[in-house]
């Protein structure tokens, strides 16, 4: 069996992006979102702390989503939060995606007691909820900074994919190459980074997507409750903001929607590309070509 | 055989998640038959608290005092915080001063009777205040810190003070509900007991309390006739401010005392008549830490006094539902009558960062990268003010960014609201927001602010005067106010007091605190309103809302 | 055997774990935010009520480690957390007990709904491969899950109740009325289940339907599926009393799974729209710095997670016999 190089996975990877149109839609998305997240102050025509305009006002040109209760301009502030809400994901994502890899290869490589120890704190971790044991730590450290969100979304997060990967990786374990590698005398090391990661490339990549996913959603979760730093800009605290005025009620809906609608694309748009990556990994589940129906099914 | 275990597991599931079981309700308390079958409409009011009813009455406790004092409990008179102290006949019929103003004597009203049928007299006020010098914990207005004795003769109950003390008269008189002697004697540990049947002269009696609602009916045998003619009153629980809030705007509540957030669109479009009035009664303030390098010094207070826009905050703030406050201390226009001109000239609610600027010049101060220095001393602080409150936060948000671009860097921290509590109390900040409790003139909101006997060493929780205030001669201005019982010496006491606002600025007033108040006139008449302020109209005035619920009368 | 020993060994080293970490979060924060809250209600509480807070929050300082410990394991499992000095000084297991209900009815009723309906669209939609549904169908329901449960709650308030009416706004009941064993009550708290209960049924099915139709069509390319058509089974037949059963038990295990993700949005749904259950308490205690309700709280929640996995890991395995040997 030929020994899956790197290369060629990422090769057919990038193939099947640019054919799936779930993962090229989740990454133009992406990817404006990204720049909006660099470069915010291309994409806010007002100052978004500011509280000089008109509270409560419509919709207008000056104005595209209105304004908020505090006079802010609420299309600058969305634009604003942005990049908050793309950090958390990308460094929450980035850190757990390395806890997972490493909790998880190590464990199925390792095997024996190693395995059964960590196995048993990943699954502790999986089933304890993780929520709640956020809102109790964050309601601790009251006001969390965004390093404080991160420690936390990061110790609750990483067991999801460390379970996924040690599966992956046990099954690769015993396949020819790695057996001739190590009958060649390879170094362990060597053969986990060059032999048995490599390979698992995608399903890495599904994972970070999915903790990034994860991040998100958590962190805008907490600010929307008030745990985050209320004086910030970021989706979430928009969020709490507009609840605390109760704006739905108070007739300004765009307030609370807007960023909601935001964080729901960012959202779509990780889960669209952890999907498609979930496919490459396991190819039963890409899409059939419209064509070939089966008759069969009446 | 699939078949059934797959039905069993699912149905082991459903089992574990799926019992609707309501919340069986804790009925408390006893129905009391009411004289005859009622069609009026109920009185619904809206009060959110935050957390279910727990069904206790004792009204020396803080948190079940708002519900049975001034309905069922009653006082020996009432006193108006909105018109100056103006006071009116209670449970005693007259009152006067004696002894240089150190013997007080009421003549207590005959035909009273408790609502269990029990004759009222002199006996249970005399015993009420007995009750107090036994167990201080019930005495929450530190009334035996001035009184000497008390004693009853008769239908009179005379009060002897240790020295005068004028302005404990509203303690005294309008703030110390009167129990009935022939139940409470039988109580064996009154701090702890929760008087789940709470028996009073008042109007109202309780006549059934769940934790989801508190329901009253009014008192047939009621002392003062032709009141209390609303016949049922119902206090639902609301666990939380938007529940309530819709409630109160649909017009399912006639009276509210809710913040509500754009009130224009949220309420008063809502519902024909739904209409608002907010008297303001006391200021909330900028407590700056007199013991901070920078803040020790009088201009420093006086130019963040001057650099605020007060107008702005307001709006941005609070919906500019509370005023912008005055540095001289006086709230406007409940206490109007009592500004000084020659204090409040020059003072406006918009910012003068002109002047502002002048004062630190002429300090020595200069701005060194944005932040006014002088020599080692950056004038840059910390601004804490209670995370609980998001509109105090937003306030503060404008104040922190007005004051960081005129010069003087402003870091805001919101703490939740426990420890923000117990750092202000014991001084462990630098600046803070938070209000006193004022009282019926500016008066008792100046002492509470001023009086360095309130006050107490950094570490030390001090119940007020957190700035940490010393100055013997506004101590003996304020001492001298309490000897005299003449209006037109209590006002040039106050212009002074005024005055020592105005230079020293130990206090800086940014916004006026009111009382919140919604309320429905369609169906109900006599709610109190700005041009027939008899009384103050928030659910959480005490004994107010009992006397203001006493008043009101159906339409006909 | 060996498997149900395993399974309630699993079961029990999870809850101490639960446990354990609820013991230890306030000791390891710094600053040691309880002692500053419990420092002002010194005067208010009786005896053993401040001891029983003072073990679970571990403030006070004369007692090692180890005893407190053992105390903290003792209240904790005879439900004795305290009293609760927000909400007017009742006990934190009464509170609890009020609100559970409300809960379990709206969490429960939910995530069954949403697994019914998700299981059997995913089976449907894994059968008509390439179909129309096939390719609308997941794409979409992978963009809805990714919706913020409490934002999709605010989307319905707004659109369902402020706009058109069609049910009430916020709470679990009307206010003003006490509640009874009567067909009004029943009425009044269903019209105010609904929108909390679609919410999120509509967040969670994505889930349900992706997993399931992963799961069929694994299962569809089987030997055994061939040969049921060779046989010339009818397709309904197949669908459901072949493919599906066997698709269904891997779901299951999945179902226990995002129990622990259908409970954590429940609790920002009950917040959205006040819905008295045990999550909008939680975030109450939060925002009141009541600690021994919010420890309380965790504890339970994650008891209840760690339970309802235990029971569909027995299920699924009575069910299925090959899982048995899988750890």
């Amino acid at each position: 069996m030929k020994r899956p190089h790197l290369l060629r996975s990422a090769a057919s990877a990038g193939r099947f992006l640019r054919r799936d149109k779930k993962a090229l839609i989740g990454s133009i998305i992406l990817f404006v979102l990204l720049v909006i997240a660099a470069f915010p102050s291309w994409f806010t025509p007002d100052d978004p702390a500011a509280e000089v305009y008109n509270p409560g006002a419509g919709l207008s040109w000056a104005h595209p989503l209105g304004t908020t209760s505090f006079g802010q301009d609420v299309f600058s502030q969305v634009m604003a939060g942005t990049r908050q809400s793309v950090m958390i994901a990308l460094v929450v994502g980035f850190l757990c995606t390395i806890l997972s890899v490493a909790v998880g290869v190590t464990a199925a490589y390792a095997g024996g007691l190693i395995d059964d120890t960590l196995s048993l704190v990943t699954d502790v971790i999986l089933v304890i909820p993780t929520f709640p044991l956020i809102i109790v730590i964050a309601a601790y450290t009251k006001s969390a900074s965004f390093w404080t969100i991160v420690f936390v979304l990061v110790v609750t997060g990483w067991s999801y994919g460390a379970r996924q990967l040690r599966v992956q990786a046990l099954s690769l374990r015993n396949r020819d190459y790695l057996l001739a590698a190590r009958a060649r005398g390879e170094s362990s090391w060597y053969i986990i980074s060059v032999e048995l990661i490599p390979p698992m490339t995608s399903l890495i990549v599904a994972n970070f997507l999915g903790a990034a996913l994860y991040a998100v959603l958590a962190a805008a979760g907490l600010q929307f409750v008030g745990l985050g730093n209320v004086n910030t800009e970021s989706w979430g605290t928009m969020l709490y903001w507009a609840q605390n005025n109760e704006a739905l009620s108070a007739g300004l809906p765009l307030w609370a929607l807007a960023p909601g609608i935001m964080i729901a694309i960012l959202g779509s748009a990780l889960a669209l590309l952890n999907y498609a990556f979930d496919e490459v990994s396991n190819p039963a589940l890409r899409p059939v070509a419209g064509r070939r129906r089966r008759k069969a099914v009446a | 055989m699939k078949k059934f275990k797959v039905g069993l597991a699912t149905s082991a599931l459903a089992l574990v998640a799926s019992t609707i079981t309501v919340v069986g309700p804790s009925v408390v308390g006893v129905a009391v038959a009411s004289a005859a079958p009622t069609t009026q409409a109920p009185l619904n009011l809206a009060n959110e608290q935050g957390s279910l009813w727990s069904c206790a009455f004792n009204p020396f406790v803080p948190a079940s005092l708002p519900y049975s004092f001034g309905l069922t409990y009653e006082s020996l008179d009432f006193v108006n915080a909105l018109q100056s102290a103006k006071t009116s006949p209670w449970l005693a019929s007259s009152y006067a001063w004696s002894n240089a103003n150190k013997t007080l004597s009421f003549t207590v009203r005959s035909g009273v009777k408790w609502s269990d049928g029990v004759p009222f007299s002199a006996a249970d006020v005399l015993y009420t205040f007995d009750l107090l010098k036994k167990y201080p914990s019930l005495d929450l207005n530190a009334v035996w810190s001035v009184l000497s004795s008390v004693s009853s003769a008769g239908n009179k109950v005379t009060f002897n003070f240790k020295s005068a003390a004028v302005p404990y008269f509203y303690y005294i008189a309008d703030q110390v509900p009167i129990v009935p002697q022939h139940l409470w004697s039988k109580i064996a540990n009154p701090v702890t007991a929760t008087i789940p049947n709470p028996v009073g002269t008042g109007g109202y009696i309780m006549s059934k309390c769940s934790g989801q609602n508190i329901q009253w009916k009014s008192n047939p045998n009621y002392w003062q006739k032709g009141m209390a003619q609303i016949k049922t009153v119902n206090m639902p629980a609301f666990l939380s401010n938007n529940t309530c809030n819709e409630y109160l705007a649909s017009g399912q509540s006639q009276w509210g005392s809710q913040f509500i957030p754009n009130i224009q669109s949220y309420y008063v479009a809502k519902k024909a008549g739904n209409t608002y009035w907010f008297p303001p009664v006391a200021n909330v303030s900028l407590f700056p830490n007199l013991t901070v390098p920078g803040l020790n010094d009088a201009k420093v207070r006086q130019a963040i006094s001057y650099a605020i826009n007060r107008s702005l905050i307001s709006k941005i703030g609070e919906y500019g539902y509370e005023p912008p406050a005055s540095q001289t201390g006086i709230v406007s226009p409940t206490f109007s009558s009592w500004t000084s001109p020659s204090a409040s000239a020059g003072l406006s609610s918009t910012a003068n960062t002109a002047k502002a600027a002048a004062l630190l010049a002429s300090d020595g101060y200069k701005l060194v990268n944005g932040v006014y220095t002088k020599g080692s001393t950056k004038l840059a602080f910390t601004l804490t003010t209670n995370g609980g409150y998001s509109d105090w936060i937003a306030s503060m948000q404008v104040v922190s960014q007005e004051l960081t671009k005129f010069g003087i860097k402003i870091t805001l921290l919101t703490p939740a609201q426990a420890t923000f509590y117990s750092n202000l109390f014991a001084g462990k900040y630098q600046l803070a927001y938070d209000a006193e409790t004022g009282g019926p003139t500016p008066f008792y909101e100046l002492r509470q602010m001023l009086f360095s006997g309130n006050s107490a060493p950094i570490g030390t929780a001090a119940s007020s005067n957190w700035e940490r205030y010393s100055n013997p001669a506004t101590d003996a201005l304020l001492a001298q106010y309490g000897t005299t019982t003449s209006a037109a010496t209590q006002k040039s006491i106050v212009a002074k007091l005024e005055n020592v606002m105005v230079t020293q600025a130990p206090v800086i007033p940014v916004l006026e605190e009111v009382d919140w108040f919604q309320y429905n006139a369609t169906t109900i008449n006599n709610f109190p309103t700005s041009t027939n302020p008899y009384a103050q109209p928030g659910l959480y005035n005490q004994p107010d809302w009992g006397y203001v619920l006493d008043k009101l009368a159906p339409k006909a | 055997m060996r498997f149900l020993v395993r399974r309630v060994g699993f079961l029990l080293v999870t809850l101490w774990a639960a446990l354990t970490v609820n013991f230890f979060i306030p000791r390891l924060m710094p600053g040691n935010p309880a002692e500053a809250i419990l420092a002002q209600f010194h005067g208010r509480l009786n005896p053993s009520a401040l001891k029983a807070i003072e073990v679970a929050l571990g403030i006070g300082g004369h007692q090692n480690l180890f005893t407190s410990y053992v105390d903290y394991l003792r209240n904790t499992l005879t439900g004795n957390f305290g009293i609760s000095f927000s909400q007017g000084n009742v006990s934190v297991a009464s509170l609890i007990s009020r609100a559970l209900p409300w809960s379990l009815g709206l969490v429960g009723i939910s995530t069954i709904i949403g697994f019914v309906f998700g299981t059997v669209i995913g089976a449907v939609v894994a059968w008509r491969r390439g179909g129309t549904m096939d390719n609308v169908l997941p794409p979409t329901f992978i963009i809805v899950s990714a919706f913020p449960y409490f934002w999709v709650g605010l989307l319905s308030i707004w659109l369902f109740s402020l706009t058109l009416n069609w049910f009430p706004t916020l709470g679990g009941y009307t206010a003003t009325s006490t509640l009874s064993w009567s067909w009004s009550s029943f009425t009044d708290i269903l019209s105010h289940a609904v929108l909390p209960a679609f919410t999120i049924v509509i967040t969670s099915v994505g889930g349900w339907i992706l997993t399931m139709r992963n799961n069929m069509i694994t299962v569809v390319a089987e030997d055994y599926v061939k040969m049921a058509r060779a046989k010339g089974l009818t397709p309904r037949r197949i669908l459901w009393q072949y493919a599906g059963r066997n698709a269904l038990l891997p779901n299951l295990t999945g179902f226990a799974m995002s129990l622990g993700f259908v409970i954590s949005g429940a609790i920002l749904v009950e917040y959205v729209f006040n819905y008295p259950g045990v999550g909008f308490l939680l975030l109450q205690a939060v925002n009141n710095e009541d600690y021994p309700l919010m420890q309380a709280l965790f504890f339970l929640i994650a008891v209840v997670v760690i339970v309802a996995i235990f029971i569909s890991d027995i299920a699924t395995a009575l069910l299925d016999p090959r899982t048995r040997n899988n750890r």
